[in-house]
């Protein structure tokens, strides 16, 4: 009996300091991971943005869904066991359109990032750092950016560049750096006065070595936290532009459904599309949220130790 | 970014959804009138602010319906007869027209008299004469009043653009001028001459622009004119306040003798609409019409018994009318019946014939073929659409129930070997087309439709969405290759639908299609100018289906209106000009009665 209490002591003594060794040579990525790990939530959301991502690219693969576009069966029958979702008013599967308007959703997600990202940081890495008329010209032309009503300026642009996907990718954009550009800029001139930048300096590091070598992988955590949050901001503004008229063109978007859904659900009490799409929306919305939401807890130094 | 403008747009959608919510309930409370029951009274409803009782102004179909209940004009359309015919109201008979068809010769009917009205001497109305139409009609070319209805007769009339273009600069108006086209040959009698031939040229004098008005009113109310209305027809204004939401109208006690028509069209005597026929009129002695923009407290009042009669609101639509096109149960126990009105008008699908590649007459009607008309109308118009077989709508002489037009058919076999023949067997070496539209809900969806229907034999189809004024401006410039549309009559003739085919109209003008076929148009030169006659009727019905075989559009549908009206009004006949067609109608006291109290 002791034999055991024993015997399990040492395990556990083991452990720590297995536990121990490892905590003291983490880096802050590692130790982000870990601390994910730990909020249920945040891994169901996880497995949801991995889910619906392997949707996106399988449809885009044309591997699912492929076939959207044709007719399965009368319009607007209810949902039923062939179609889980209903049809819509050409008798094709809702079920498949919502399936393509994940791919929709999720390039948009993915392209816009990949547009705001790069010009948010760059921009908001130059003005801090630099500082004086850079930064002056930076801040002016955010400002004036942010000062027109996004909407607007996403209406405008899509105008100007015809519509379509591609359009809705570079309204959205170029419309959705500003922020980041912000936080980066606050955050890179917090860190050029700091010693290890000073230290870099003093070593004969040139500017560019310090701003990109050193500094910018300081706030990288606040690029990726951005991401996720722009992701879903993108999401909901393309459902809202293909709402308007203005979006995805021929080809299903959660935001065309709902379009339709304004003039069937009333008169003619078809409610499956408007769920399905506003469903699917919905989840995707939230799982990226929440994911926000963690990657911040985990990733900011000053949240550290609060859970 | 996004983000906080996103924040904004829900709360104040939330926000602006709690004020509709309250102003629903505001209004429903304070829509629970008094019904009158003592009286002939008909409640009415009208969809939009009206811009007042100037019938020059009266631009819009809401103010033009009001005005024309006070102010009349030489003609109206006869209330029963259809194809739409026009009728004498203040001219005496048919005009007599001279030979070379420029000349007009009116004579205006006597012992007609404006309405009572302070403006006269001793408040007494005086008597209509020819000198008041010449007013009328300068009053409506003066640039000074800038009236939008100023087209109608614009190019038209001899002496008259002179005269407008000499008043812009002038101070003062100078209505003592006097014009070559615009007499008045005697008390009774008034002439026109125009420039060139134009037939249509009655219709522009069925229009509220060119009623009449009586100069004393214009000079003693100056600007307030339009708020003061005084004209010669079956009703007056009792109280008319442009900030009130409630128009209350007077039968006029010194209504001249005028009667209820003695004959109609087919089905009429059945329908009961005869009972009336030789009868003076107006019978209903007071009408009440609400300003009401939205559409659910008007549906409510309708409801109520409240509004006698009603367009059927949109979201309404399926609690009104039954899948087999009657009314609902719960409404026929009210009493309620519908109305059907064929809307003068055709949607197509236009190719531009300056592009090489639509020229091919087997390309366009093999893409004719492969659209399922019969899909089109039940999912686009409530499957309730005519299919338009020419460009003609019924209820203008031309149209002809009887013919089936071959390639509005729905043929995907016949479709494919046209398509062959047209060099491109089964769509291969054909370009994808263009096709522009509006990015409105349903035309995106009629869009994905095309596309669909197209896919079926291989055209491939990519559509453009574009706002209204972009998409007018392609067409206007030639830019389109299939864009659609549709024409709403601007009168009831034939040749205002087979002008949008006329080569020389080519875009700018109104032949967006830019259709040029000698033939046609060398035929359509000779039968616009005729006169209305049953040889030109005959023309028209040929012409219109010559055309159509050559396929200048994929034709769409004739669109069809709805309007409910409750068990008591009598007279009732659907319309598509619904000037001053409220004198005809007629309440059952008793029936209203019996049917309000099962409300």
């Amino acid at each position: 009996m002791i034999e055991a209490i024993m015997k399990k002591e040492s395990a556990l003594n083991k452990m720590n300091e297995k536990t121990y060794l490892i905590e003291r040579s983490k880096s802050l990525y590692q130790d982000a991971f870990e601390r994910l790990l730990k909020d249920k939530a945040a891994v169901a959301a996880a497995v949801v943005v991995f889910f619906y991502s392997v949707i996106a690219i399988l449809s885009s693969m044309g591997i699912i869904a492929a076939d959207w576009n044709t007719e399965v069966g009368p319009s607007y029958s209810p949902p039923s066991a062939s179609f889980w979702l209903g049809t819509d008013i050409f008798g094709r599967d809702v079920f498949t359109k919502i399936i393509h308007g994940t791919q929709v959703a999720m390039s948009v997600g993915l392209f816009t990032s990949l547009i705001a990202i790069p010009v948010g940081v760059i921009l908001g890495a130059i003005s801090g750092y630099y500082g004086g008329l850079v930064d002056e010209l930076i801040v002016w032309f955010y400002t004036t950016i942010s000062s027109i009503p996004s909407i607007m300026l996403i209406i405008s642009i899509s105008l100007i560049m015809g519509k379509g996907l591609v359009a809705v990718y570079v309204a959205l954009g170029t419309t959705s750096w500003v922020s980041l550009c912000r936080l980066i800029r606050g955050e890179v001139m917090k860190h050029k006065n700091r010693d290890y930048v000073q230290a870099a300096q003093a070593l004969g590091g040139s500017k560019l070595r310090q701003l990109f070598k050193h500094i910018l992988p300081n706030v990288t955590h606040i690029v990726i936290i951005n991401a996720s949050l722009q992701f879903q901001i993108a999401i909901k503004s393309e459902v809202i532009l293909s709402f308007l008229g203005i979006g995805v063109q021929s080809q299903p978007s959660w935001g065309t459904m709902i379009d339709d859904a304004k003039l069937e659900l009333v008169g003619r009490g078809v409610w499956w599309q408007l769920v399905g799409a506003t469903i699917a929306m919905f989840i995707i919305v939230l799982a990226f949220n929440i994911l926000g939401d963690a990657l911040r807890d985990a990733l900011d130094p000053k949240l550290k130790g609060k859970n | 970014m996004l983000a906080n403008g996103e924040i904004g747009r829900v709360s104040m959608k939330a926000s602006f959804l709690f004020v509709q919510v309250f102003f629903c309930l505001c209004v429903l409370f304070s829509c629970s009138k008094k019904l009158d029951l003592s009286q002939k009274v008909l409640y009415q409803r009208v969809k939009a602010e009206i811009k007042g009782f100037d019938p020059i102004h009266a631009s819009d179909s809401y103010s033009a319906r009001e005005v024309s209940k006070v102010y009349e004009g030489l003609f109206e359309y006869h209330y029963l007869k259809r194809p739409y015919t026009l009728a004498p109201n203040l001219a005496d008979g048919m005009p007599h027209i001279a030979d070379d068809g420029l000349t007009y010769t009116f004579k205006i009917r006597r012992g007609v008299y404006f309405h009572d009205n302070p403006c006269f001497e001793n408040g007494q109305g005086r008597e209509l004469t020819a000198e008041d139409f010449v007013y009328s009609i300068m009053r409506l070319a003066d640039p000074k009043n800038s009236s939008p209805g100023w087209w109608v007769l614009d190019e038209k009339i001899k002496g008259l653009n002179e005269w407008r273009d000499l008043q812009k600069t002038a101070e003062m108006s100078d209505y003592n001028l006097s014009i070559e086209g615009l007499k008045a040959l005697d008390k009774y009698t008034l002439q026109f001459i125009l420039k060139r031939p134009f037939p249509q040229f009655l219709y522009s004098l069925a229009m509220q622009f060119t009623s009449v008005v009586p100069k004393e009113a214009v000079k003693k109310y100056k600007s307030e004119f339009i708020n003061n209305p005084v004209g010669t027809g079956a009703y007056m204004t009792e109280t008319f306040n442009a900030l009130s939401n409630k128009i209350v109208y007077v039968a006029n006690p010194k209504f001249r003798e005028k009667f209820y028509p003695t004959e109609g069209s087919e089905g009429d005597e059945e329908r009961g609409l005869l009972k009336a026929a030789g009868k003076r009129v107006p019978f209903i002695k007071k009408i009440v019409t609400y300003i009401m923009p939205e559409h659910s407290p008007a549906w409510l009042s309708f409801l109520k018994g409240e509004v006698d009669e009603l367009e059927i609101p949109k979201d309404n639509f399926d609690q009104a009318i039954a899948p087999d096109k009657s009314v609902t149960n719960n409404l026929s126990q009210k009493g309620v019946e519908v109305e059907v009105e064929n809307a003068l008008d055709v949607t197509y699908f236009a190719f531009n014939h300056t592009n090489p590649l639509l020229q091919n007459l087997n390309l366009r009607r093999a893409m004719s073929l492969a659209i399922n008309r019969d899909k089109l109308n039940e999912l686009f118009y409530h499957g309730l659409g005519i299919k338009a077989q020419t460009p003609i709508p019924p209820g203008i002489k031309g149209y002809d129930e009887s013919y089936k037009n071959k390639y509005t058919a729905y043929n995907i076999q016949e479709a494919k070997s046209l398509l062959e023949q047209a060099g491109y067997k089964d769509g291969k070496g054909l370009p994808e087309i263009a096709y522009d539209t509006i990015s409105t809900t349903v035309y995106r969806q009629i869009a994905e439709f095309f596309v669909k229907e197209m896919a079926q034999i291989g055209v491939k189809v990519k559509p453009n969405f574009n706002t209204w004024p972009q998409l007018l401006k392609k067409i206007k410039t030639r830019q389109t290759q299939i864009h659609a549309i549709s024409w709403v009559a601007d009168y009831p003739d034939a040749e205002n639908f087979l002008q949008l085919l006329y080569g020389p109209n080519s875009a700018p003008g109104a032949n967006g299609s830019n259709f040029n076929d000698s033939i046609f148009n060398q035929k359509f030169s000779h039968v616009s100018l005729m006169q209305d006659s049953s040889e030109r009727t005959k023309l028209y019905v040929q012409l219109a289906q010559e055309v159509a075989e050559k396929v200048p559009w994929i034709l769409g549908v004739h669109r069809t209106n709805f309007r409910l009206k409750h068990g008591w009004i009598k007279n009732y006949k659907g319309t598509e000009f619904k000037h001053g067609i409220e004198q005809y109608w007629d309440i059952d006291l008793d029936k209203k009665k019996e049917l309000i109290a099962k409300f």
